[in-house]
């Protein structure tokens, strides 16, 4: 009898998740560190400054005391973007943002760390600092950085189609400014990393918190001079990241220098605060947005501002402030768009990726603004959105591929499951219903590192034991060996044992890693077939395998086991290993045009949600009592994975919608824990009703595409279009939070009563 | 900044008297109950003892018993405790501050004592050691200025806590050892006007127990935050209306938005059981007339200051109606 298999489309518990429930999962912190010494870095008090002095004898003179690393120890920038490094592990010569790492000890325990970072002398010239963008663009403003002029990392114009002639054509314009407070990812696990270096052998061992060890290794080698080959990184279990770990982190290189000025091995774990200061979340964004629409709904043209306050240093900010414009396309039919940009300097922690990349705060204003517009056109916020569909396969204006297009089922499936034709406009005061659209890429078709190499490699091996060794994505080799998906065992961290591979962000994984594992799988299914061809005597063409048994086709009279065909196949050569590539194709990768690559993605997931909430005027608070969320995955390899994807997008987005945001007091931050930096809690958190829609990608691995993202940016609209429903309150600000919320009423009704007063006199004269 | 618990000796006496002696002789020390509060603040560098006393081997504070007085709370009791004991069925505002403190992990462990010495909160104060050297320290800690008003001279760290305006509503009392034996004393005069000394005893001085009169009053507390768990009140409000016969009174206490919590004055003259829109607006005046939140919290003093009063006018309607 054949066992039960695996197949895609199963609902499974994901594979590592009893390990981190049950707390057997080993995280880097929890590494045996017994012999390590103890790595602490000295952060600058001061947001803008030349570093005049920094005087480390004292401190190394210490007893206990193994290694003090300074700026003078790494002359190397590092960065994601090749074009945009401009940041060095410890600051060299200026300090930038308050809590930028300016020295490093490395100490035998965490109390002689400390008493030697107290021994650090440093003394800092202090020059003006800018915590917001218009200060930061103020024309008399210091320049952060030498070679940026007016602070200005990156002004990107764009436009498409003909704009003016979309807006001539409109029946309604309308225009409004939105703002976003900044947030950030607070993941469970703070940062950590574990270095050892062995001066012998010139080797260095990193374990450290990333979502791409591959771009770790090479800053590494970068910035330590380093061969790659000489270096090993290893990722542990991994406590959530969010985006923020997809750049090296500064925290990485200094435990490497430490490491290796010491000769040893160097823990270093990151307090909670100092988690929040590398930050790398998603800026602070003024978006001002003007929409044209004819009487019947029909978007005709998007004109779109983009301000994003990007902190201290680039990382990614090119590619945030790219996104916003690129992903204007993509969701809705728009005949005309301008977008204008501007990422800007500011001295605060560096901004990053952060879920949702770029996408979030713009698609706040979009679908803010359509749902405004509808309701002054005397619009169903269903029909408006129906009335701009897509119809795939197409190209949008600014060049990106759509192949599956999944967005009409999502909205019928959340109009029915919300009740919304019964309910809306007939719930009882303070209580309201909205609705948003959002769309999210399955990874960027074009890579941040061009070398050529396939976007996602996958081996596979087979030994003895008769168990495939895959690194991830283990239910889609299972499916295509036919086996259960326990004979998979995952091995997805080791540099010294894995292919390379662009890392765990952006949503790349299922779409560009799933489709090679797919092939790979392909791979070794020929050859186990082979073999159990030649053991049952048939051709192999006649052969199949399911259930982890071989049998020609029909016949059930002779059949072999896996085991038995695995036994078979590794005669005469042993250890079998397959690999399979996935490469976007070059027209999946975006525009010619000028920044034309990011927003490209060899397919986009499509999501709607309907929000239900209820809202006390008197205190300003809101409470979400129910989300309903439909999301176009293409095809749900495994939907219980899906679904937890798409709750936790809501909830996330619902964090930047209530209650989330990073605060500071002249640059020093004041939400650095996890009471002030406001998350929500069990108690806010509302059922969330998933539906899985399946619009069967023609590229992705079974059909699929990203199941991870795109939810989250629907959810800030959705509510605060359901506060409007609820209240007849339209707020444009980010994190509607108590005392937003009461703000904006109380301005509402000063407006109202000037209106009032306003027509009573022209209705007296 | 990611500094490690400083090193600390451990007392466990046996008796508040013992515990007296122990804080006497070692003016370094402090009494250690929960933890939840103080432990936290240690690791942030805001303590500096060398000694803990640690009051959970105390039998008198863990206890509370009810006779035809009143109720006598140990300031040992857990909020949890407290709210699930039947005894404080008729002080129904007393459980709804202790299930409002913070989180269930924090409630098993934090005291009734603690939570009514709980420091003051500052989001100049409450943060690593790092942050505030870099911001020049503050009044009330190790500096000279107060952030939050700068031309004052007077700290303006927050009291925090839920359970006092609670109990001030149900007039309790508090009960206090110290070197020269006990005192007794209304809970009111436990406070100060100061977020730098916020606290009017002694050193030495340990709160023992909370007494409550006997007797049923129809009371409720509520707090606005930013989340529904864990936060400190931004504003927290209690209300109470008295047996007083003929005429009920009203009792509000506000917290999170002063230095220490108080009892709301001028409503002495209402009539609880007739509150008409007039005196509800009373109400809201005295309220915001009287709180005065300052900059210690993210959210704006003005907001909070709006919030006390409309949860105050809105407990006092609900407990009218009721």
């Amino acid at each position: 009898m054949s066992k039960v298999m695996s197949k895609a489309g199963t609902r499974l518990p994901l594979i590592d998740g009893v390990e981190k429930v049950t707390g057997a999962a080993q995280f880097t912190a929890d590494l045996p560190a017994r012999d390590a010494l103890v790595g602490r870095i000295l952060r600058s008090p001061v947001a803008h400054g030349e570093i005049v002095r920094l005087g480390a004898s004292k401190a190394l003179a210490l007893e206990g005391v193994r290694a003090v690393v300074t700026g003078a120890d790494c002359a190397h920038t590092y960065g994601i973007l090749p074009i945009a490094m401009n940041e060095y592990p410890l600051a060299r010569d200026k300090v930038r943002y308050r809590g930028e790492p300016v020295a490093a000890v490395a100490a035998i325990d965490a109390a002689t760390a400390e008493r030697a970072l107290a021994l650090i002398e440093l003394e800092i010239r202090e020059f003006p600092a800018y915590f917001t963008a218009d200060a930061a663009l103020a024309d008399d403003a210091a320049l952060i950085h030498d070679d940026k002029p007016g602070n200005l990392e990156r002004h990107v114009h764009d436009s498409f189609g003909d704009v003016a002639a979309g807006f001539a054509e409109a029946d309604l314009v309308s225009e409004e400014t939105f703002l976003c407070a900044e947030v950030t990812h607070a993941m469970m696990e703070p940062h950590a990393a574990l270095a050892d270096y062995d001066r012998e052998h010139d080797r260095l061992t990193l374990h450290t918190v990333s979502q791409v060890p591959y771009y770790v290794h090479l800053m590494l080698a970068r910035c330590l001079e380093m061969e790659a080959s000489r270096i090993r990184v290893i990722k542990p279990f991994v406590g959530g990241g969010f985006g923020a770990r997809t750049e090296t982190l500064n925290f990485e290189l200094i435990v490497a220098l430490l490491a290796r000025r010491a000769n040893g091995k160097v823990m270093m774990t990151l307090s909670r605060e100092e988690t929040f200061l590398t930050h790398r979340g998603r800026p602070q964004t003024d978006v001002r947005l003007k929409l044209g629409m004819t009487r019947d709904g029909r978007l005709t043209a998007a004109d779109c501002e983009v301000t994003q306050r990007g902190g201290a240093y680039a990382g990614y900010g090119i590619v945030t402030i790219l996104y916003a414009g690129a992903l204007l396309h993509g969701l809705y039919d728009i005949p005309a768009t301008h977008y204008e940009g501007r990422r800007v300097y500011a001295n605060l922690p560096p901004c990053g990726a952060m879920r949702g990349h770029g996408t979030v705060d713009m698609r706040h204003a979009f679908e803010c603004l359509l749902d405004r517009m509808a309701r002054e056109l005397n619009l169903d916020p269903f029909a408006v959105r129906r009335r701009n569909l897509l119809t795939a396969p197409m190209r949008t204006l600014n060049d990106l591929m759509v192949n599956s297009y999944g967005l009409d089922e999502c909205l019928e499936r959340v109009e029915q499951a919300s009740g919304w034709v019964k309910r809306k406009g007939k719930l009882p005061p303070g209580r309201g219903l909205g609705l948003a659209c959002s769309h999210y890429v399955s990874g960027a078709a074009k890579a941040v590192h061009r070398t050529g190499e396939p976007h996602a490699v996958v081996t596979l091996k087979l030994d003895f034991d008769a168990g495939v060794t895959a690194i991830t994505v283990a239910l889609a080799v299972a499916e295509v060996l036919g086996i259960d998906v326990g004979r998979v065992r995952v091995v997805a961290n080791d540099s010294a044992v894995t292919p390379k591979d662009n890392g765990a962000y952006s949503s790349r994984v299922t779409f560009m890693v799933g489709n090679a594992a797919i092939e790979a799988a392909k791979n070794l299914r020929e050859i186990l077939i082979e073999a159990a061809a030649g053991k049952l005597d048939a051709p192999a063409a006649e052969i199949d395998c399911i259930g982890e048994t071989f049998r020609v086709d029909g016949g059930a009279q002779s059949e072999l086991s896996f085991a038995e065909v695995t036994a078979a196949a590794l005669v005469d050569t042993g250890t079998i290993t397959t690999k399979g590539t996935f490469t976007c194709p070059p027209e999946a990768q975006g525009g010619k045009h000028r920044g034309g690559a990011v927003g490209s993605t060899m397919g986009f997931s499509y999501a709607a949600q309907v929000v239900e909430v209820s809202v006390d005027e008197d205190l300003g608070t809101i409470r979400v009592e129910k989300v309903w969320a439909a999301h176009d995955c293409g095809f749900a390899i495994n939907p219980l994975a899906v679904e937890g994807q798409v709750q936790g997008s809501v909830w996330m987005g619902m964090g930047q919608a209530l209650s989330e945001e990073t605060r500071f007091a002249d640059g020093l931050p004041v939400h650095a824990s996890m009471l002030d930096y406001g998350v929500p809690t069990i108690a806010e958190s509302p059922d969330i009703h998933v539906d899985i829609v399946e619009s069967i990608d023609p590229l992705g691995p079974f059909g699929a595409k990203e199941a991870g993202e795109g939810a989250l940016s629907g959810f800030p609209p959705a509510m605060v279009n359901a506060v409007a429903d609820a209240i007849g309150l339209d707020v444009n600000v980010l994190p509607v939070t108590p005392d937003r919320l009461v703000e904006a009423l109380t301005q509402k009704r000063r407006a109202d009563k000037r209106q009032a007063a306003k027509a009573a006199k022209v209705a007296v004269s | 900044m990611n500094a490690p618990l400083p090193d600390f000796s451990l007392a466990r006496p046996q008796s508040a008297d013992e515990a007296v002696a122990q804080r006497l002789a070692a003016p370094a020390a402090r009494y250690l109950a929960g933890g939840t509060d103080l432990v936290v603040n240690m690791r942030r560098g805001l303590v500096d003892a060398d000694l803990l006393i640690d009051l959970s081997g105390i039998d008198e504070l863990a206890t509370l018993s009810a006779n035809e007085s009143g109720l006598t709370i140990g300031a040992g009791v857990t909020l949890a405790a407290l709210a699930a004991d039947p005894a404080l069925k008729t002080y129904p505002a007393i459980v709804q501050a202790a299930n409002a403190v913070a989180g269930p992990g924090h409630r098993a462990a934090a005291t009734l004592g603690g939570n009514l010495c709980l420091d003051t909160r500052c989001l100049y104060y409450n943060q690593s050691e790092w942050w505030r050297r870099s911001n020049d320290y503050c009044l009330k800690y190790k500096g000279d200025v107060c952030h939050v008003a700068p031309t004052g001279d007077k700290c303006r760290a927050a009291f925090s806590g839920d359970l006092a305006p609670a109990l001030l509503v149900h007039d309790a009392e508090i009960e206090i050892a110290g070197p020269d034996g006990r005192r007794r004393l209304p809970l009111t005069e436990l406070y100060r006007d100061d977020g730098a000394a916020y606290l009017a005893l002694t050193p030495e001085e340990l709160l023992v127990a909370v007494h409550l009169p006997a007797g049923s009053r129809h009371s409720a507390y509520e707090k606005v935050r930013l989340r529904g768990a864990i936060d400190f009140p931004l504003a927290g409000v209690a209300v109470a209306v008295t047996d007083d016969d003929p005429t009920p009174r009203l009792k509000v206490a506000v917290t999170g938005t002063n230095s220490r919590p108080f009892l709301i004055e001028g409503l002495d003259d209402l009539d609880a059981g007739q509150l008409g829109e007039a005196e509800l607006v009373l109400i809201d005046k005295a309220v915001q007339k009287q709180v005065s939140p300052v900059r210690t919290t993210m959210v704006a003093g003005h907001y909070r200051r709006l919030a006390a009063a409309r949860l105050a006018r809105r407990l006092a309607a609900g407990l009218a109606s009721a």
